[in-house]
């Protein structure tokens, strides 16, 4: 990545989340939002967080080239989830999914 | 604190490989200062995704600090201004889950909340500078530490609350992400896959809605 793209990404990104961060608290000062905003904000995160996981795990004809080496990040993926539910911890979530993929491409 | 360590060396060698430097991910980590975003980005410059999609589809996921900030809203309501401004700029995922629990427990004030979010700032970045400093030490297979950003993003999935709505969403957004690669929209394929999801969970809301107040009358 190039400096100015480095610039661009910082500043857009940057940007958008300072705005999303403080616009509510000045604005509101203990009002509330109306209630679809509520509800679609709330919807947000598993919408965005389901896309992003079907983004890294999925793409079409992954096994074209055989189920194994396909199926790794599938089967990690399995592992992550029943840690997570257990110890709801982003930090033993990351571990185990490191770990694990670790093991599985060495064997 | 250990938490952000754990997950700011694997971010700082994913943006290792896109060639940013130790200093280009210490000024990231404090001014941007995103989990989630700062993995995105290099997940999707390697994707080759382009740079507006890049920019929009970090920002659509950010829009849930909107949530936070507005949650946070009747307890600054008392502080000056500029502390309230620090306050809110350094929320995250995890210091909102962390102050929010303190304040519904009372004896917790923004000064102390804002606290706690500098420390965790100032881990995250430190802990991304390190990261880099490793990646381009040792080659660490780029696609292991791809995985400590996939599974955070199963732990943040799957910790959701359980609704009917949020299944349809999640639901909805993965097969979206899935048809969007079909079609060969990758680039823009989260943002449209996300936003999907929402849509048609909002749909799902108001039908339901109907359907109740149509059975109790």
């Amino acid at each position: 990545m190039s400096w100015e793209e480095f610039w661009i990404i910082l500043i857009g990104c940057s940007i958008t989340i300072l705005i999303c961060r403080t616009l509510p608290l000045f604005l509101l000062k203990g009002r509330e939002l109306p209630e679809w905003a509520i509800r679609s904000l709330g919807l947000i995160p598993a919408a965005a967080f389901a896309a992003l996981v079907a983004n890294d795990l999925f793409a079409p004809g992954m096994f074209d080239g055989g189920i194994w080496p396909a199926a790794i990040p599938l089967l990690v993926a399995c592992f992550v989830v029943v840690v997570a539910l257990k110890t709801r911890s982003l930090l033993w979530s990351a571990v185990t999914g490191v770990a694990v993929y670790a093991i599985l491409l060495l064997i | 604190m250990l938490g952000y360590i754990a997950i700011g060396i694997p971010c700082g060698i994913l943006c290792d490989s896109i060639g940013l430097n130790a200093f280009q991910a210490l000024l990231m980590s404090i001014v941007f200062y995103s989990g989630a975003g700062q993995f995105m980005i290099p997940n999707m410059y390697l994707a080759g995704a382009p740079m507006a999609s890049i920019i929009a589809s970090v920002s659509f996921v950010n829009t849930r600090q909107m949530l936070y900030s507005a949650y946070f809203a009747p307890f600054a309501a008392n502080v000056s201004k500029r502390l309230a401004f620090f306050f809110a700029a350094t929320v995250t995922d995890e210091s909102y889950g962390v102050s929010a629990a303190k304040f519904q427990e009372g004896e917790w004030s923004i000064d102390r909340a804002l606290m706690v979010n500098i420390f965790s700032q100032s881990s995250w970045a430190l802990s991304n500078f390190i990261g880099v400093l490793l990646g381009s030490a040792i080659g660490i297979p780029l696609n292991i530490a791809a995985f400590a950003m996939t599974s955070i993003f199963i732990c943040l999935l799957v910790t959701q609350k359980l609704t009917s709505a949020n299944i349809v969403a999640a639901v909805v957004a993965m097969v979206g992400v899935y048809v969007c690669k079909l079609v060969g929209l990758s680039g823009p394929a989260i943002l449209i896959g996300a936003v999907a999801g929402v849509v048609v969970a909002m749909i799902f809301c108001a039908l339901r809605d109907k359907a109740a107040k149509r059975s109790a009358v």
